[in-house]
């Protein structure tokens, strides 16, 4: 036995490791259906799957993919959170010093940039790629209504995220968007004071939107995101084949 | 191990008259050869009937979660390459007293900021984004046709007039992006304007 598999012996003998994975690596169908049940992150999904539903040509991963760029987002926005204070004076300073300055800085903007982007495109893939499957009939109704929470609570998450570097870009695309939405008959005035925090966009504006974007919608996409999970366990499955 | 510490249970099988032998007693095998006994034999359509449905199912480790973990390393492949070579766009600061010559919103808005050229703000910023979050909530509740038909061919109707709206909004999208010059003015790229009006 060389040395390497003597390590490897003696660290799955020791008692952390039994400790931490109670089975053996899973090889057989009751190990590997255990191996799903009794992981927290596994069992979201059930032990056995349609056949037709591992099929990449049948959903190409879109929903899945949302949700990593989901984690992705999360995970790159916490690094970047660290670098960045919410003020008109300070935020465009600190992209620049986050992209220049800060270890991995760029990098991490950079994908948090673009994986917010992708996700728009994917959650709305996701969305037509349910459509045409007919995926939305009962009983899966209901979580149809919440993926179209989910898709508002990205385009939201994306559109918070967009005034945050403070650059002409974000401003101007910020003061864009609002104007669009500020003509709601009912509460014209008031929607608008309410989401800008002013009659123009300012750092009231961007303490509002760091806000919503960092705690409120996150947490709201989350909440509906282990609805939406739990509805596909709970109504069947997922959807039936062509 | 706890079971191997204690010896094999040793049994003696008698030996039943040859004559005399029912099946059972055919079956009987001592409990070294097989750790378990026959308990009964139940021919077929006896009592019950065990109708056993084709298994149309796989495990989902390692068949869906070998491919759950592929599309992941594959885009995060992809997002590393495209945070590498790509930058995210930056401009200078922002500035409420200077309008830059094109000005866009992030180009999900773009559909409606091109709704924004022909109709009323109200109807552009307001009553079609209500009306299409709203209808597309409302989908599953307006489409009660057959619920097991989920072929396109079943359901023309639905998926034609679906597509219509996906390739209009597409369409919006796309003149919004490409064809939007200075002062949101209708421009053709590279011919009479200097590049793309847009950024990401």
């Amino acid at each position: 036995m060389s040395f390497l598999e003597r390590v490897d012996q003696t660290i799955r003998r020791s008692a952390v490791w039994r400790s931490l994975f109670r089975q053996p690596y899973p090889n057989d169908e009751r190990s590997r259906a255990y191996a799903v049940m009794n992981n927290v992150f596994l069992h979201i999904h059930p032990v056995r799957v349609r056949q037709h539903a591992v099929k990449f040509a049948y959903t190409f991963c879109l929903g899945g993919l949302s949700f990593f760029l989901f984690l992705v987002l999360t995970v790159t926005g916490v690094y970047l959170m660290f670098y960045y204070v919410p003020s008109a004076t300070q935020a465009y300073s600190n992209i620049l010093a986050i992209q220049s300055e800060v270890t991995f800085g760029l990098l991490t903007r950079n994908i948090h940039r673009w994986g917010a982007h992708l996700m728009v495109f994917f959650v709305f893939l996701h969305m037509m790629r349910v459509f045409y499957h007919g995926a939305y009939k009962p009983p899966r109704e209901f979580n149809w209504v919440v993926g179209v929470v989910l898709l508002f609570l990205t385009i939201m998450l994306s559109f918070t995220g967009y005034l945050l570097p403070w650059d002409q870009i974000a401003y101007w695309a910020i003061t864009i968007g609002t104007n669009m939405g500020g003509y709601a008959p009912l509460f014209n005035t008031p929607a608008k004071l309410i989401l800008l925090g002013g009659i123009e966009v300012g750092q009231n504006t961007l303490l509002r939107f760091y806000v919503l974007h960092i705690m409120v919608f996150p947490l709201l996409a989350a909440i509906f995101l282990a609805v939406h999970f739990w509805r596909i366990r709970k109504d069947g499955g997922i959807s039936g084949p062509l | 191990m706890a079971d191997t510490s204690t010896p094999p249970e040793r049994r003696v099988v008698l030996p039943v008259d040859p004559t005399r032998r029912t099946e059972i007693d055919k079956q009987r095998v001592p409990m070294s050869a097989r750790p378990y006994r026959l308990l009964a034999l139940v021919k077929q359509d006896a009592v019950v009937r065990v109708q056993k449905e084709p298994d149309d199912t796989v495990m989902t480790w390692p068949h869906l979660l070998s491919i759950e973990f592929l599309a992941a390393a594959m885009m995060s492949i992809f997002l590393l390459l495209l945070g590498l070579f790509v930058n995210a766009p930056l401009e200078e600061l922002a500035n409420g007293n200077v309008t830059p010559a094109v000005a866009k919103a992030p180009w999900y808005f773009l559909g409606l900021q091109e709704l924004l050229a022909y109709f009323h703000p109200t109807v552009a910023g307001v009553l079609v984004p209500t009306f299409v979050l709203v209808g597309a909530a409302v989908i599953p509740y307006v489409d009660r046709g057959n619920p097991t038909a989920t072929r396109p061919s079943e359901r023309k109707t639905a998926v034609v007039l679906f597509t219509l709206f996906c390739i209009l909004g597409l369409v919006l999208t796309f003149v919004g992006i490409f064809f939007r010059g200075p002062g949101y003015g209708f421009a053709i790229p590279y011919v009479n304007t200097p590049g793309l009006h847009f950024a990401l």
